[in-house]
C-alpha cells in the first residue's frame, strides 16, 4: 500500500497586487486588487514505503508548498492527500506523529543549549519511552557521529554538525517517512557525505521513506531512485533518473583531441559544437547513431591522438526542462 | 484524559527547565534592564505623590489610593509578562516560519506557543509591583483576611486572563495580515495607562468603551474601586467578582480568534 | 566640506520612514494615548486646585501636547543603532566608510526628525487640537524663543544618546544601557511632570543636571511661565550643556575609536 497518496491536488495563493506610488498605496489599503496564483495545479502522485525520492523543480515550482501540504501545515484548495491512509488535513496530530521534518535552512533545536537538551525536549513532545528512544539514539550517535558535539551548545556548531543534529532530532521518534529541504545546502563536500550516507542508511535499516528536496544534483543523483520534477505547479517528469536522463537528453558529447592540425568536416549523424586548435567536440544523437560508429567514421578522416565519450548528466536533464521555463517567461 | 495531562505536563515540564536554562544565558544584559524597570515604576509612583502633594487628589482618588490602583494593576501586568509573553511573538513567529514548526509537532499549537516561554525576566516587572502593591496595602490599611486573599487571587488570575486574551487576539492578526505589526507595544502603553491610573480619570465614552467592549476596567479599576469601596458605577453586584468570569469568557473569545486564525493560516500559508 | 552625502542619507531616511507606514500609524496611535492621558490627569488634578504656580489648567493641558510632539520629533535613533550594531558585530563595516561615523548618524537623525515631524507630529498636533483646543504659545516672543530653545535641547538629548550609544563598545554585555538613560530622562526632564512641582533638593539637584533643559525649558517657554530673562539665562545654560556634552562625545569617541581598531570591533 502506498505511504503517500496525492490526488489532484491543486493549491491557490490569493496575494495582494502591489503598484508602486503613494496614491496607489493608499488605494490599495482600501481597495486592495487580489490576484490568483495557482502554485500546485492538479498535481497526483503516489509513493511507496521505502523510496528516496527527489522532488526537485526550478524555484518557485511549487516544491515548498507541496512539502507543507504533505506535512499538514498547510490545506491544498483542491484534491486529496492521504499519508499512511490519513489525511494530513484532517487529523494533523496523528500525521506528524510519525514525520520528521528537516528545514535545510531553519533548525529547531535551542541554539543556546546543549544539543542533547533538544533531544530531551523532542522526546517528551513525541512520548518516546525510554527504551526506543536509547535504541535510537545510540543508532543515530553511530551513524552521525553525534557523541564529538552531542555535549555542545547549537551555536557552537559547524553547519555540518548542526545538521547532523537537526537530522537526528527528526528521526528521534522514529518516524515512517523524512521530508528534507535543501538538507546538504552549505555543507562542504565530507559533511555532505555523512549526511547522504545518513540518508542511505536510515532507508536501508529502517525503511524510512524519504522526500528530498534539492538543487544539489548529486544529492540527487547518489540517494535518489525517483525523482518527481516540477515546474510552473505541474509534474513535469516522475520516474526513475536513469530514465528521464535518457529520454530528455539522449544526446552525447564525443570529446577529441587531435595530434595535429586537420580540416574538420561535418558528419552527417553528428554535429560539431566545439572546435579550437586540437580540441574538437561532436554532439550525437545515440539514437542515430552508435558512438563506436562515429568514433570509427572519425577516426578515418581525423589524426586522433585522444577522445572520451561523455554522458549528459541529470544536470543536462534538468537544464533542459527549466529551459522550457524560461523560454515561456521571456513570451510572457 | 490522564496520560494527555501527564504527556502535556512532562513537555510543560521540560519547557520550564530548558528556558530557565536559556535565560540564565546571558544574565548580565538583565543589568540594564533591571535597572531601568524598577527606576519606571517607583519614579511613576513618586510623580503621583508629586502631583497629589500639590493638587491634593485626582477626582476624587487620594495618594494610598493611586498607589494601590497603580500596584494592583503591575502585579497582573507582571504575571502576564512571567506566563504569556510569548502571545507576543505570534507574528514574528508565523513570518520568519518558527510557527510551522510548532504545526510539526503531534500537540496543541497554543500550548506549546505559551507553555514554551515562561519567561523567568518578568520577575523583574512582578517584584516591584509586589513591593509597590504592599507598600500600597500598608498606605490603604488592607486586611488580609482569609475572604480578601481570596477575592485578590481571584481578580489577579481574571485580570491576567483578560490580559493575555487582549494580546492573543491582537497577535491573531498576523494570522490575516502576514505582517509583524508590533501592536503589542500599542496595547501596552494602553493598558498601562488604564489599569495603573484610574479608569474615571478619561470621559465617559472611553470608560464605557473599556468596560463594556474590551473589559480593560475589570483587570484593576473596578476591582480597585471595590476594594477601596469607590464605586463610581452603580451596578447591584460586587464588581470585584466579576473579573474572573469576564477573564475566563474573553480568554475564550481569544482562543476561538486563535483557533480561527490558526486555520486562516493552515489555508492561506506565508 | 562636502554635504550631499550628509544630504543623501537624510532624504534616505525620510523615504525610509514613509515605507513602514503601518509602523508609523503604530507610533502615533501610541503617542496619542500618552498625550490624551496626561492632559486628563492634568485636568483631572486642576479640579481640585484651579491654579497652581500661576499656571491654571490650559497651560497644563499645552505644556502636555507640546511635550508630546517634542517626544515624536527628538529623534535619537543613535543611541539604538550604535547598541544593535555593536551587538551584531556590524560596527566595523560602518568604520571603513569615507564619512565621519557619527556625522553619518547625525544626518540619519535629522532626515528621522524632519520625517517624523510632518508625519506624526502633525496629525498629533491636529489631534489635539481637535479634542482639546489648539495649544497657543503665551506670546510672540515666546514662541520664537521657543524653538531656538527645542534645537539646543535636540543638540543636549543627541550628544547623551550618542554617549550612552558609544557605551555599548565598551558594556555591551550588560544590555542596552540606554533603556536606563530614557527612564531617568522622562522623569527629569519634566517631560510629564515639571521639575518645577518637584520638592525642593529635588529642583536644586535638578538645576546642575542637563535633563530639565531639554524638555522642561522649551516647553515652559512655550507656556510662559519662563520669562523673556530666564528664558534668555536658560537657552545660556542650554548651550553650555550642549558644548560640554559635545566635547565629552568628541573625547569619548577619541577613546572608543582606539579601542576598536586595536580590537578589530
Amino acid at each position: 500500500m502506498a505511504i503517500i497518496e496525492v490526488e489532484h491536488v491543486v493549491k491557490d495563493y490569493i496575494t495582494v497586487v502591489k503598484k508602486p506610488g503613494i496614491h496607489a498605496a493608499l488605494k490599495s489599503l482600501l481597495f486592495p486588487e487580489k490576484k490568483t496564483v495557482r502554485a500546485v495545479d492538479d498535481i497526483s502522485f503516489t509513493i511507496e514505503p521505502g523510496e528516496i525520492i527527489g522532488y526537485i523543480g526550478p524555484n518557485g515550482a511549487g516544491k515548498s508548498t507541496m512539502i507543507k501540504m504533505l506535512s499538514g501545515i498547510l490545506h491544498p484548495t483542491s484534491g486529496e492527500i492521504r499519508v499512511c491512509g490519513i489525511s494530513p488535513q484532517q487529523n494533523r496530530k496523528a500525521v506528524v506523529q510519525n514525520l520528521g521534518v528537516v528545514f535545510g535552512q531553519r533548525t529547531q533545536l535551542y541554539w543556546d543549549l546543549q544539543l542533547r537538551e533538544s533531544f530531551e525536549l523532542l522526546r517528551r513532545i513525541y512520548r518516546v519511552d525510554a527504551k526506543t528512544f536509547r535504541e535510537n539514539m545510540e543508532m543515530l550517535q553511530d551513524i552521525l557521529g553525534l557523541e564529538d558535539f552531542i555535549g555542545r551548545p547549537v551555536r557552537q556548531l559547524s553547519l555540518g554538525q548542526r545538521m547532523r543534529g537537526d537530522l537526528a532530532a527528526a528521526m528521534l521518534h522514529s518516524p515512517s517517512i523524512l521530508f528534507l529541504d535543501e538538507p546538504t545546502i552549505g555543507l562542504d563536500a565530507e559533511a555532505k557525505h555523512a549526511i547522504r550516507n545518513f540518508i542511505r542508511e536510515i532507508n536501508k535499516a529502517r525503511k524510512v521513506t524519504v522526500i528530498l528536496t534539492t538543487h544539489d544534483l548529486d544529492d540527487i543523483e547518489k540517494l535518489c531512485s525517483r525523482v518527481i520534477v516540477v515546474n510552473r505547479g505541474k509534474i513535469v517528469e516522475d520516474g526513475p533518473i536513469g530514465a528521464i536522463v535518457n529520454k530528455l537528453t539522449p544526446m552525447r558529447l564525443l570529446e577529441i583531441e587531435l595530434k595535429e592540425p586537420a580540416s574538420v568536416r561535418p558528419h552527417p549523424a553528428a554535429e560539431i559544437v566545439r572546435h579550437d586548435g586540437l580540441h574538437v567536440s561532436y554532439r550525437f544523437d545515440k539514437n542515430r547513431i552508435s558512438a563506436s560508429d562515429l568514433i570509427a567514421d572519425l577516426s578515418k578522416q581525423l589524426p586522433i591522438r585522444d577522445l572520451s565519450v561523455k554522458d549528459p548528466t541529470i544536470e543536462d536533464a534538468l537544464r533542459e526542462i527549466y529551459k522550457e521555463k524560461e523560454l515561456v517567461s521571456r513570451g510572457a | 484524559m490522564l496520560s494527555v495531562l501527564r504527556h502535556y505536563g512532562s513537555v510543560a515540564a521540560c519547557y520550564l527547565r530548558l528556558t530557565f536554562q536559556q535565560q540564565l544565558e546571558y544574565p548580565l544584559f538583565l543589568v540594564s534592564w533591571m535597572l531601568m524597570i524598577p527606576i519606571q515604576y517607583f519614579a511613576g509612583i513618586y510623580l503621583l505623590k508629586v502631583i497629589i502633594d500639590h493638587f491634593r487628589h485626582l477626582n476624587g482618588w487620594t495618594y494610598p489610593d493611586l498607589v494601590f490602583i497603580f500596584g494592583l494593576g503591575l502585579l497582573s501586568h507582571g504575571l502576564m509578562v512571567v506566563f504569556f509573553i510569548n502571545s507576543w511573538m505570534i507574528g514574528r513567529m508565523v513570518i520568519d516560519g518558527t510557527f510551522d514548526r510548532l504545526l510539526l509537532r503531534p500537540m496543541n499549537v497554543f500550548f506549546q506557543l505559551i507553555a514554551s516561554y515562561f519567561n523567568f525576566i518578568g520577575l523583574i516587572d512582578l517584584i516591584p509591583g509586589i513591593i509597590i502593591f504592599l507598600y500600597a496595602c500598608s498606605l490603604v490599611g488592607f486586611e488580609w483576611t482569609l475572604p480578601n486573599i481570596l477575592k485578590l487571587v481571584l481578580i489577579l488570575a481574571g485580570a491576567v486572563l483578560i490580559r493575555a486574551a487582549l494580546f492573543v487576539m491582537i497577535g491573531s492578526i498576523a494570522f490575516w495580515t502576514k505582517k509583524n505589526a508590533a501592536v503589542h507595544n500599542f496595547a501596552l502603553v494602553i493598558l498601562e495607562r488604564t489599569t495603573m491610573y484610574p479608569l474615571n480619570l478619561y470621559p465617559y465614552l472611553i470608560q464605557a468603551l473599556f468596560t463594556f467592549v474590551i473589559p480593560i476596567g475589570f483587570i484593576s479599576f473596578y476591582p480597585a474601586s471595590a476594594f477601596l469601596d469607590r464605586d463610581r458605577f452603580v451596578l447591584p453586584f460586587d464588581l470585584a467578582i466579576l473579573t474572573p468570569v469576564i477573564g475566563l469568557v474573553f480568554y475564550g473569545l481569544s482562543q476561538l480568534i486563535f483557533n480561527w486564525g490558526l486555520r486562516k493560516y493552515e489555508s492561506a500559508g506565508t | 566640506m562636502n554635504l550631499a552625502p550628509y544630504y543623501y542619507l537624510t532624504k534616505m531616511r525620510i523615504l525610509t520612514n514613509l515605507a513602514y507606514r503601518f509602523d508609523v500609524l503604530v507610533s502615533i496611535g501610541t503617542n496619542l494615548v500618552l498625550m490624551v492621558t496626561a492632559v486628563f490627569l492634568w485636568e483631572a488634578a486642576f479640579s481640585s486646585v484651579p491654579e497652581k504656580n500661576g499656571m491654571g489648567v490650559r497651560d497644563m493641558v499645552a505644556y502636555s501636547i507640546v511635550s508630546t510632539l517634542l517626544g515624536t520629533v527628538f529623534v535619537c535613533g543613535v543611541q539604538d543603532t550604535i547598541y544593535h550594531k555593536v551587538r551584531e558585530g556590524q560596527i566595523a563595516t560602518d568604520f571603513y566608510k569615507p564619512v565621519p561615523l557619527l556625522a553619518v548618524y547625525f544626518a540619519d537623525d535629522l532626515g528621522a526628525v524632519a520625517g517624523d515631524f510632518m508625519i506624526k507630529a502633525i496629525p498629533l498636533l491636529i489631534s489635539g487640537a481637535i479634542f482639546f483646543g489648539l495649544p497657543l504659545p503665551e506670546s510672540p516672543l515666546g514662541f520664537l524663543l521657543f524653538l531656538p530653545s527645542c534645537v539646543f535641547s535636540y543638540l543636549i538629548l543627541w550628544f547623551l544618546s550618542a554617549i550612552v550609544g558609544l557605551l555599548a563598545f565598551w558594556v555591551m554585555e550588560l544590555g542596552n544601557m540606554g533603556l536606563v538613560k530614557d527612564a531617568i530622562v522622562r522623569v527629569l526632564s519634566g517631560s510629564f511632570v515639571p521639575v518645577w512641582f518637584f520638592p525642593e533638593t529635588l529642583q536644586w539637584i535638578s538645576k546642575f543636571l542637563p535633563f530639565q533643559y531639554t524638555y522642561q525649558t522649551p516647553l515652559g517657554i512655550y507656556i510662559g511661565v519662563i520669562g523673556t530673562a530666564q528664558a534668555l539665562r536658560e537657552m545660556g545654560i542650554q548651550l553650555i550643556w550642549a558644548a560640554a556634552l559635545f566635547l565629552v562625545l568628541a573625547l569619548f569617541w577619541r577613546k572608543t575609536k582606539k579601542k576598536t581598531l586595536i580590537q578589530g570591533g
